[in-house]
């Protein structure tokens, strides 16, 4: 049975933003299909549209030739359309059963049964009578996807999966997508990773801007090729360069622990290493494994020991992140609309928020509107950031441009020490190439950096370290040469 | 077809039209009730709004109420900011003029000068040490300050009771619920002859100034901010979270502290079971209705102030008990909260499509 499934001149206008221009695309059941863009090229919409959540402006879709009416999430069901999310939508205190039986008519007894022969034809091993909230990432996205497989979809679009799983959960993934495209299921695969797509896929659609930009075989393509058409411009590859980096130790992390008193924290233990100049240490590890925890240990947000951090032959454990600061510790967190800015506020009051004393934002207790707006221009111009207007509410910047300012605002006091968690999480080809060019640039000033990623590409890109962080304790430090990807990736699973 | 969408911005001009809007609502919505109780709605509304503030008595009377009710609210505004729930500024205003009456007590066969400043800085303290007690109990023991807050309300009330009723209570004074009164040097100026508003309003007046600057001028007025938008940015800012929270309760405190001075030297002159009919609780409704700004609150502060007077008009002239006026109070508030869907939601209007 062949499942053609065609999107005609659909298109999707928000407010300020045409979200998908005049798209079309025609999908076939046996290949598997790669929908590739940065973020806010339109890809998201497109699923949306697909899968009922959006309705679009204008254009059609037909399922085997016949028109498909979408007004819902549950039209796109019973016109056998599933979908798999990023983040996932299950019940965590229900068990694996209670969240499958949640949204079908069927009986317990069939359920069970069809389940059990789901779980054998794909190797699936999950138990059903956990609770959702013990199962590792990997295991919660099976559970999505059986969730699919039980309504024996046609279609089945998965929205960046891999972006919680590890380097082994990821080929795991990746069988069972091959396994259900020779059944006849015609997948839809969003990413924005290029590797992925030459893994996994046999045809490419970019999408920039709205609109699509090709579609192609994946024989006539190679990572190359497609960022660029991806982002629209020759990329320059950057490298790091290798120099001889200065034995001076910078910071040095002895016996620190951190137990916390929420359950949905994790404790952090006994966490040791130092760091020289000029260095970047990458912390690689999957979401949930401590690295929230690490950074604010390492920013004050969380106070420690005096004596467990060493930081330029000073004991600063006990200090508060305005206090590091002072001796020049930069820091950028992971969430950039809730923690490192807000957005409700100006640019220039954003910038504020890295207070040094000589800095003299406040002066006897009184704001220095000049003196912040002056440093907040020097800022803009130095980092290019895309506005000119520091009054404008830091809302309306996209999220590239919003991590440039962060980033301006902790580097541009020279900080000897950045430490960064995420620091291109979400953003698009061309704010990481910037974002990851400047790291670069102050490890060649000699100033060193800590850089927690959830990104392995990243971590081999830019460190000259590397530790693993799972559960809460980090592995032994490793020269980034001598690291792989697979190595990192069965060390963020807890092997060894 | 009307169709509702979220808004990809709140709205400026939303921000400060809803409170309009709710006010309008809560007219409407009194309007019906006065129908159903089988009064001519508009003569109703008229008793309840406009009589009431039609001659110079009245409108003393108007400020004379606004005065605490700003004054809290200008308070209540440094912790609602900062995202510190003091619900009870009614406790920090007893307790404010526990402290300023005993001070007052002790003076009460003296003149001077100087008596009064004394007892008005008592009241400020008594409203800070009792507003100390949620604030220090949430910084180190984590508790919450809305229980703790509220249920020191009652609290300062019997102490209150207890102190009017023994100890303090006036020994020539038949055994009534009441201290003796204050002296003429106790007592905050009356500033017209015949009319009940005092200096009190200064008080309010200059705490409205005082944190308009401290709010958009200091480095304090933009750690609140910073804490009231997201206490994780707060915190990766470095800023020191507990001092601020207890001096955002210090200030309210003080200034709760302040209105039960203006109440017992002002119109009252002594000490007796009720300094106030729950001034300390409808100021939140004034804060909020102010939109925590200034400005707004002195307006919000007025209109609130009308349901009271409204509430003893509509009494007096239409047999309507007094609680009315809470039940307006509480329209007002129920009406704020439900337009504020409109910061977040608009509604479209489009034609139907073939």
């Amino acid at each position: 049975m062949n499942t053609n499934l065609k999107i005609s001149n659909v298109t999707k206008i928000y407010p300020g933003c045409v979200a998908n221009d005049d798209v079309s695309l025609e999908f076939n059941s046996g290949k598997i299909y790669a929908l590739l863009g940065e973020n806010g090229a339109g890809k998201s919409t497109l699923v949306k549209i697909l899968s009922g959540v959006v309705i679009p402006d204008e254009g059609k879709i037909y399922l085997n030739k016949n028109i498909l009416k979408l007004n819902s999430p549950s039209d796109a069901k019973k016109n056998d359309i599933g979908m798999v999310f990023q983040h996932f939508n299950l019940f965590e205190t229900l068990s694996v059963f209670e969240n499958l039986i949640i949204d079908t008519d069927e009986q317990r007894e069939n359920l069970k049964e069809k389940i059990d022969t789901i779980m054998k034809k794909y190797n699936f091993s999950v138990d059903l009578d956990v609770p959702v909230l013990n199962l590792s990432a990997g295991q919660k996205q099976k559970v999505e996807i059986i969730r699919c497989l039980i309504r024996s979809p046609k279609v089945l679009i998965m929205d960046e999966p891999t972006s919680v799983l590890t380097e082994q959960e990821t080929s795991e993934l990746f069988l069972s997508l091959k396994k259900f495209s020779e059944e006849g299921i015609l997948i839809i695969y969003i990413t924005h990773k290029l590797k992925e797509v030459m893994q996994l896929c046999d045809e490419v659609a970019v999408m920039r801007r709205g609109k699509l930009v090709s579609v192609s075989q994946i024989n006539n393509e190679n990572i190359e090729s497609l960022a660029n058409k991806m982002v629209g411009q020759d990329l320059k590859t950057i490298k790091k360069k290798k120099e001889n980096t200065s034995s001076e130790q910078l910071i040095k992390i002895t016996n620190l622990n951190f137990t916390s008193e929420d359950p949905f924290e994790t404790n952090l233990v006994d966490i040791n290493f130092s760091l020289n100049r000029g260095e970047c240490l990458g912390i690689a590890g999957i979401s949930g494994n401590g690295q929230s925890e690490l950074f604010q240990v390492l920013s004050g947000e969380i106070i420690s020991n005096k004596n467990s951090i060493e930081f330029n032959k000073n004991f600063i454990g006990d200090l508060n992140p305005q206090e590091r600061r002072e001796y020049l510790m930069a820091f950028s967190p992971e969430d950039r609309l809730e923690q490192a800015a807000i957005p409700q506020m100006a640019i220039f009051e954003n910038v504020a928020l890295n207070n040094f004393k000589s800095s003299n934002f406040f002066n006897n207790g009184l704001i220095n509107e000049s003196k912040i707006k002056e440093h907040s221009k020097k800022i803009i111009s130095e980092f290019n950031v895309n506005t000119d207007n520091i009054d404008l509410k830091s809302q309306f910047l996209s999220g590239g441009n919003l991590q440039k300012l962060i980033i301006g605002r902790e580097l541009i006091t020279s900080p000897d020490l950045l430490i960064c968690f995420n620091p291109t999480w979400g953003l698009d080809v061309g704010a990481i190439n910037y974002i990851h060019e400047t790291l670069i640039k102050i490890n060649e000033q000699n100033k060193s950096i800590i850089l927690i990623s959830t990104d392995t590409d990243e971590l081999l890109k830019l460190s000259d370290k590397i530790s693993v962080i799972h559960r809460g304790k980090l592995s032994k430090i490793m020269n980034a040469e001598d690291v792989t990807s697979e190595k990192l990736g069965i060390l963020m699973g807890g092997g060894n | 077809m009307i169709k509702i969408v979220k808004r990809d911005q709140p709205s400026k001009a939303i921000f400060f039209f809803t409170p309009v809007l709710a006010i309008f609502l809560t007219l409407i919505a009194g309007g019906i009730i006065f129908y159903i109780l089988g009064f001519k709605p508009f003569e109703a509304l008229k008793f309840f709004f406009i009589v009431p503030i039609a001659d110079k008595y009245g409108f003393s009377e108007l400020l004379l109420k606004a005065t605490p009710l700003c004054l809290i609210a200008i308070g209540l505004s440094f912790c609602f900011k900062s995202n510190n729930w003091n619900i009870g500024a009614e406790g920090q205003l007893t307790f404010g003029a526990i402290v300023s009456g005993g001070v007052a007590l002790l003076f009460y066969d003296q003149e001077g000068f100087y008596i009064l400043p004394i007892v008005i800085l008592a009241g400020a303290i008594g409203g800070m040490i009792y507003a100390s007690i949620p604030a220090i109990l949430k910084t180190y023991f984590n508790t919450n300050e809305i229980l703790v807050s509220l249920m020191l309300v009652y609290v300062s009330k019997l102490i209150l009771d207890y102190l009017v009723v023994g100890p303090w209570s006036n020994p020539e004074g038949f055994n009534f619920p009441e201290t003796r009164q204050f002296s003429d040097s106790a007592r905050l100026p009356l500033l017209f002859e015949g009319l009940r508003i005092h200096a009190g309003i200064f008080l309010a007046l200059a705490a409205v100034v005082i944190s308009w600057f401290v709010f958009y001028k200091t480095y304090l007025g933009f750690q609140m901010k910073v804490s009231g938008f997201s206490l994780k940015t707060a915190k990766y800012a470095g800023y020191k979270g507990k001092k601020m929270i207890i001096l955002v309760f210090l200030i309210s405190g003080a200034c709760a502290g302040l209105a039960g001075v203006g109440e017992i030297t002002g119109p009252i002159g002594q000490l007796h079971r009720e300094v106030s009919p729950d001034y300390g609780f409808t100021a939140i409704i004034v804060a909020f209705l102010g939109r925590l700004h200034p400005v707004g609150i002195i307006f919000a502060s007025l209109v609130v102030a009308i349901t009271y007077l409204g509430a003893e008009t509509a009494q007096i002239f239409m047999q309507i008990p007094k609680y009315t006026g809470q039940v307006f109070q509480g329209m007002i508030l129920f009406f704020l909260l439900a337009s504020d869907y409109l910061l977040f939601f608009k509604f479209k209007f489009i034609g139907t499509k073939k």
